[in-house]
């Protein structure tokens, strides 16, 4: 009974134009989806589909009992996620740069110069992160993702894309085994570091 | 322009070694590769091969050897025994052990009438090569490719023969192959404790890996850096790489859990860019990755776009691991990045535990002129004959440091998986294999570095690690042979030039530290006559630093002749964030042992010029030889140590100090030594040092050049497009630079012209072979020269290199004057029946127009010329095969010739030492340096023990215990992570959701085809009887 009915509900022209509408639709999206994924970025990785966060000032200042993220690399200095660059002497247990020490600086474009190129990895970091380049990183972030680029779509958040941004990469050689600059060869500007000719 | 121009290749390293027996060893032309023999041939003393004429059973054959033996009265003789099958069977020849009076006995046994013959016991060794046509050496195929050449990276196509191992069934000199590297190493017995690799993620930077390879189980990822929009591998290369590493089946890898990061980074033609590896590393940096394989490598070793990146990589504590190179058994061939102080540079071994014939060696060639070399490879492993994943799901044999390398990545990810995270640092790893591996009887340190790898304790090691800094090496011996090879073959003496040790520090208190401070403790009461002076790096980074130790001898020891010891105390300090927020030290005890000696006569010292030798990286300096065209790189360094070790030790059998000068000559005592070997000089020279030099020679100092082609316009033909750079490269001298050696002769008036020659010729009943080399273009009345004939290969090369072909009679030879012996202030004469206050106070010039034949790996080495060119310098005595050889008529000017001239535009300024950076000539003499030496701070010690080696006890493989973690959950690390926000709970994988998609997309084409059937049910049979209606009106 109760299935006659359920069979004649779903011969109903209206009903089958329905499903069959939305499974055409569903089809074409989910064709049309691997399609881009096949041609646009070629890469068998398991995407976490993680939103990029733009961290506040306020989440950049939560300190005190937060742990943070720092960049371990660095010869002398280090840099957090707060933005805080400090000598490595300079770091507390949790991670961070203690901000008392006298050579902790926060914002710090120290080394940088005007296209946003640094000599020094931890300063290009922590100028980046200042909130008021936030503006010039939506280009950035904008320019990257129309790259076919594996690596942004690992990135979570500001301190994530700063860190990865400085790092030398592709866009920093001439000639492939040379520096484009060998002295400002950290930047996180929306173009690429300008060649520098030396004498 | 700023770029330094260089070419950047990588090369994978795959050699196939299969020992195949297959004919046709000729080159023509038409198979795109041959099997080409090598014998290397010993005669094994006192033992003799004994040919009957007939076949006589074992007992007939000793009476018969017996009673010819004591005829001639020798009872001390021995049948070696041959323990095989045919032993029961006649046979018709025996070997017997002579202990004395081997002639008598020999003539005695010639003599008996079953003896057909006696001859000397050969240990014959064949192995069999893969030779590409492209590589030919032989003069058919002879100039066809300089334009074409494409790079070293093109060798791994044809080296790559896929040869499955049970396809052939010929002789096998190494011992058997053991079914399973992984058994060999004892990985089974970490895999029954539960330490399987899991949770460890490994990088392999490769040709890529195909998703559906039966072997893996955990390919995490895979990444394309290419744009070759594939992921797959096509070369099998990587697939091999991968499954030595974590293959599950079959032919099984190390660490069968561990999660692994497929990095594509070559193009199925083995191309690859330093730029794909910036954007590839900055990703690995990014995913956390443990364990990087780089089973890939080449010698430009100033790509610091690269270089820095592989520092950023450790310090960012991942593991680097990378193979040492496939261009033994030559020195000085090590490839970037294995030869960085941070990474784990791995070499080859075969399963016999002799270094591999293909393995890279000799020290890193960073440091020189000035310095000396560190010690590379850090370990050597199993790499010939190995059996990993083949593209077909098979498994194949390999041999090469590509497979060496993935060993030991495979090993570390394995060991790392049982022990805790925070001891998992790149410098507390490459402790443990270093610490722990087994030495090798035989090789030296540059060959096989700490020795070979041993799983077992090194995963002991890492369980109980404590952070701490060590060195490497970790003593220093002087007097060791063969280990500490080459300093054991040459002692100390008052005057000499110091002998450095480059000590490598490897830090595990940190990423940085630096060396707070240095001592030196002379042990009473002879070390006080040895002087120490030392230099180190600034910021000890990442996890590595070097040491630098210069020794001499003071001259209160100028007539010492023995053994000195002391040792030195070296502090490192590291901040330590993880280790109560604290600054740790550690002193570090290095020994030292040395032999001094008096200070040897003058004519016995010599001086190799290293200063004034230019080489790859840096800029495009051309090999001597321009039939070398598969490789045009003159990269081996030309030191005494590395292609010039062959030389070097002639040099030292016959009893020659041979110093190496890594300054200007005006920081030199000259008049301390006997002979300057100038040989294959690439740069220019100071005025203030052509003026010493003539003040030297004036007062005995006595001169041996051994030259090389230089030809402008030829050099502009040997420029060739480099695909990596996207480059023309022009050569920026010939195999030397003659016009600046022009410069320096004119004081004698000597010049060697432009043309280049090359042949086979005979010289005082030696062969010899002419390698692309110069000739001598005009010389003084009194000098004497020897003439050859040769081939004009500069003009053979420049008219289209038509091949000589083996038909050399129809070439055109020329006479050319290729040596000249001069002395200086007088008639050029023989002195030997003179007394030596006869002989003329300025110093003889020994010129020679080539200098390929001293370097290892020539075909027909001259070093006998080297040595009658001493004899010459120093005594003043022509020997009689150059006396013989010399020319009547002395007129250089038999064919005509010009001086060589400097390359319009020519760029050496950029890479030499001497002209300045702006063309504008040569700078000012640089300041000659003064290290200050240590403070001694002597001690009273004991003599040391018979070796100085730090032992490290191996472990018992079955006194090791499971680890606390069992395996289970990975430990969190114990450091802050490394920019990437805390790992989040991972979605059960990527395979999963794509599950639900495709059964969500059966579901909506099953609905589409119902919906359009019950459409068609219903209305089309409406629309059938409209048709229908329509047509009957």
């Amino acid at each position: 009974m109760f299935y006659a009915a359920l069979l004649r509900f779903i011969r109903r022209p209206l009903v089958l134009g329905i499903i069959f509408a939305s499974s055409l639709t569903y089809c074409i999206v989910s064709f049309l989806k691997e399609g881009t994924n096949k041609s646009m970025i070629y890469q068998d990785v398991s995407m976490q589909h993680k939103p990029f966060v733009w961290r506040t000032l306020q989440e950049h200042n939560e300190t005190v009992d937060i742990e943070c993220r720092n960049s371990v690399q660095g010869r002398a200095l280090i840099v957090d996620d707060r933005g805080y660059v400090c000598e490595r002497t300079g770091i507390g247990k949790n991670g961070c740069c203690i901000i008392e020490a006298e050579d902790t600086s926060r914002y710090s474009c120290q080394s940088c110069n005007e296209d946003h190129c640094c000599i020094i990895y931890e300063y290009c970091v922590s100028c980046c992160l200042d909130p008021k380049q936030r503006n010039m990183l939506q280009v950035v972030l904008s320019k990257l993702t129309v790259e076919e680029h594996v690596l942004v779509h690992s990135l979570a958040d500001d301190y994530e894309l700063c860190l990865t941004k400085c790092r030398t990469s592709s866009h920093s050689v001439l000639h492939e085994n040379s520096y484009k600059d060998p002295g400002h060869k950290h930047c996180f500007g929306s173009t690429p570091a300008e060649t520098k000719m030396e004498s | 322009m700023g770029s330094t121009h260089c070419i950047k290749f990588f090369t994978l390293y795959l050699l196939l070694k299969n020992i195949t027996c297959t004919q046709g060893n000729s080159c023509n032309g038409t198979a795109s590769e041959r099997i080409e023999y090598e014998y290397t041939t010993d005669i094994v003393r006192s033992e003799y091969i004994i040919t009957f004429t007939g076949y006589y059973m074992k007992a007939s054959r000793e009476n018969y050897v017996s009673a010819a033996l004591k005829n001639a009265g020798i009872k001390n003789w021995t049948m070696v025994t041959r323990e095989n099958r045919a032993k029961d069977l006649p046979s018709d020849f025996e070997v017997i052990t002579l202990n004395d009076n081997h002639k008598a006995a020999l003539d005695a046994l010639r003599d008996h009438p079953a003896v057909r013959r006696v001859t000397a016991q050969r240990q014959v060794q064949r192995t069999i090569k893969y030779i590409n046509e492209d590589d030919c050496q032989s003069p058919e195929c002879l100039y066809a490719g300089w334009r074409q050449f494409r790079r070293r990276s093109r060798v791994l196509n044809s080296l790559r023969k896929p040869h499955e191992n049970d396809g052939y069934s010929s002789r096998k000199l190494l011992r058997t192959v053991p079914r399973q590297i992984t058994s060999v190493l004892k990985a089974d017995v970490l895999w029954s404790l539960g330490v399987t690799g899991e949770g460890i993620k490994v990088a392999v930077f490769d040709t890529g890996l195909s998703r559906n390879h039966p072997h893996f189980g955990h390919i995490r990822e895979r990444t394309d850096w290419t744009g070759e929009k594939t992921l797959d591998d096509a070369l099998g290369h990587g697939t091999f790489v991968a499954g030595v590493i974590a293959s599950k089946a079959d032919c099984l890898g190390f660490a069968p859990d561990a999660e692994l990061h497929i990095f594509r980074v070559f193009t199925d033609n083995q191309v690859s860019y330093t730029s794909w590896f910036l954007d590839a590393f900055n990703y690995a940096i990014m995913k956390k990755i443990d364990v990087l394989n780089l089973s890939i490598g080449g010698p430009d070793f100033m790509d610091h776009p690269f270089v820095d990146k592989v520092w950023e990589l450790t310090a960012n504590k991942v593991i680097m691991v990378s193979a040492i190179g496939n261009d033994g058994p030559l020195y000085g061939t090590l490839n970037n990045p294995a030869d960085q102080m941070d990474v784990i540079g791995v070499g080859g071994i075969g399963f016999d535990d002799r270094i591999a014939k293909f393995s890279s060696r000799g020290m890193t060639t960073w440091e020189l002129p000035h310095g000396y070399g560190r010690m590379k490879p850090d370990i050597v492993t199993y790499g010939s004959g190995v059996r990993g994943s083949s593209l077909n799901g098979g498994c194949r044999s390999l041999s090469g440091t590509s497979v060496a390398s993935p060993v030991v990545a495979g090993a570390i990810a394995l060991l790392a998986s049982g022990v805790p995270r925070q001891n998992l640092t790149p410098a507390a790893v490459k402790q443990a294999l270093c610490i722990t591996a087994r030495r090798l009887q035989g090789p030296n340190m540059f060959e096989q570095g700490h020795g070979k790898l041993d799983l077992i304790s090194a995963y002991q090691f890492l369980r109980e690690y404590e952070p701490q800094a060590s060195l490497s090496p970790p003593y220093i011996d002087l007097t060791e042979c063969q280990y500490m090879w080459p300093y054991c073959t040459q002692p100390l003496y008052y005057s000499g030039q110091p002998t450095i040790a480059n000590i490598t520090i490897i830090n595990g208190l940190g990423v940085a530290g630096n060396v707070k401070h240095v001592t030196w403790h002379p042990h009473l009461p002879n070390g006080l006559i040895l002087s120490v002076s030392m230099e180190h790096i600034d910021i000890i980074w990442p996890y590595s630093g070097w040491l630098a130790l210069r020794f001499s001898v003071l001259e209160s020891g100028a007539d010492f002749d023995g053994i000195v010891e002391g040792h030195i105390n070296v502090t490192v300090e590291s901040f330590d964030v993880s280790f109560r927020q604290k600054t740790r030290n550690m002193t570090l005890m290095l020994p030292i042992r040395a032999r001094v000696i008096p200070v040897p006569l003058r004519s016995r010292r010599l001086l190799w010029d290293q200063f004034h030798s230019l080489r790859y990286p840096g800029g495009y300096f051309p090999r001597d030889d321009l039939r070398a065209k598969h490789d045009p790189l003159d990269w081996h360094a030309d030191h005494i140590h590395t292609n010039f070790r062959d030389m070097y030790l002639r040099l030292r059998e016959h009893g020659y100090y041979v110093e190496v000068m890594g300054s200007p000559l005006t920081c030199i005592n000259t008049s301390l030594y006997g002979a300057l070997l100038l040989v294959d000089p690439e740069d220019e020279y100071f005025p203030e040092e052509m003026a010493a030099l003539k003040k030297a020679v004036d007062s005995g100092l006595s001169l041996i050049v051994f030259a090389d082609w230089y030809n402008a316009s030829l050099l502009r033909h040997v420029k060739f497009y480099d695909e990596n750079t996207r480059q023309w490269w022009i050569p920026e001298t010939g195999g030397a630079n003659i016009p600046a050696l022009n410069d320096l002769l004119s004081i004698f008036q000597v010049a060697l012209g432009d043309r280049v020659f090359e042949g086979t010729f005979t010289l005082g009943g030696h062969t010899m072979y002419y390698a692309s080399g110069t000739h001598i273009h005009s010389f003084p009345e009194h000098g004497v020269l020897v003439n050859a004939q040769l081939v004009d290969q500069g003009q053979q090369i420049m008219s289209g290199g038509k091949p000589s072909g083996n038909a050399k009679s129809n070439l055109p030879t020329v006479d050319v004057p290729i040596l000249g012996l001069l002395q200086t202030d007088g008639e050029t004469k023989d002195y030997s029946n003179d007394t030596m206050d006869k002989l003329p106070k300025a110093g003889r010039l020994v010129v020679y127009g080539d200098s390929s034949c001293l370097e290892s790996g020539a075909g027909r080495p001259c070093h006998w010329l080297l040595l009658a060119a001493l004899q010459y310098a120093l005594g003043g005595h022509v020997p009689t095969s150059l006396k013989e050889a010399a020319s009547k008529h002395r007129d250089v000017h038999i064919i005509p010739s010009e001086l060589p001239q400097r390359a319009e535009g020519g760029r050496l300024h950029a890479y030499s030492r001497v002209l300045a950076a702006d063309g504008s000539g040569p700078r000012p003499i640089p300041e000659c340096e003064d290290i200050s030496p240590l403070v001694a701070s002597p001690v009273q010690a004991p003599p040391a023990a018979r070796t100085l080696a730090p032992r490290h006890h191996p472990t018992d493989p079955r006194s090791i215990g499971a680890p606390e973690t069992e395996g289970t959950e990975p430990a969190p690390r114990a450091w802050r992570g490394a920019g990437v926000a805390p790992a989040k709970q991972r979605s059960d994988s990527e395979e999963h959701s794509s599950y639900s998609n495709r059964a969500l997309m059966f579901i909506a084409i099953s609905a589409i085809i119902y919906c359009t059937v019950i459409f068609w049910k219903r209305y089309g049979r409406k629309m059938k009887r409209r048709k229908l209606i329509s047509l009957a009106t």
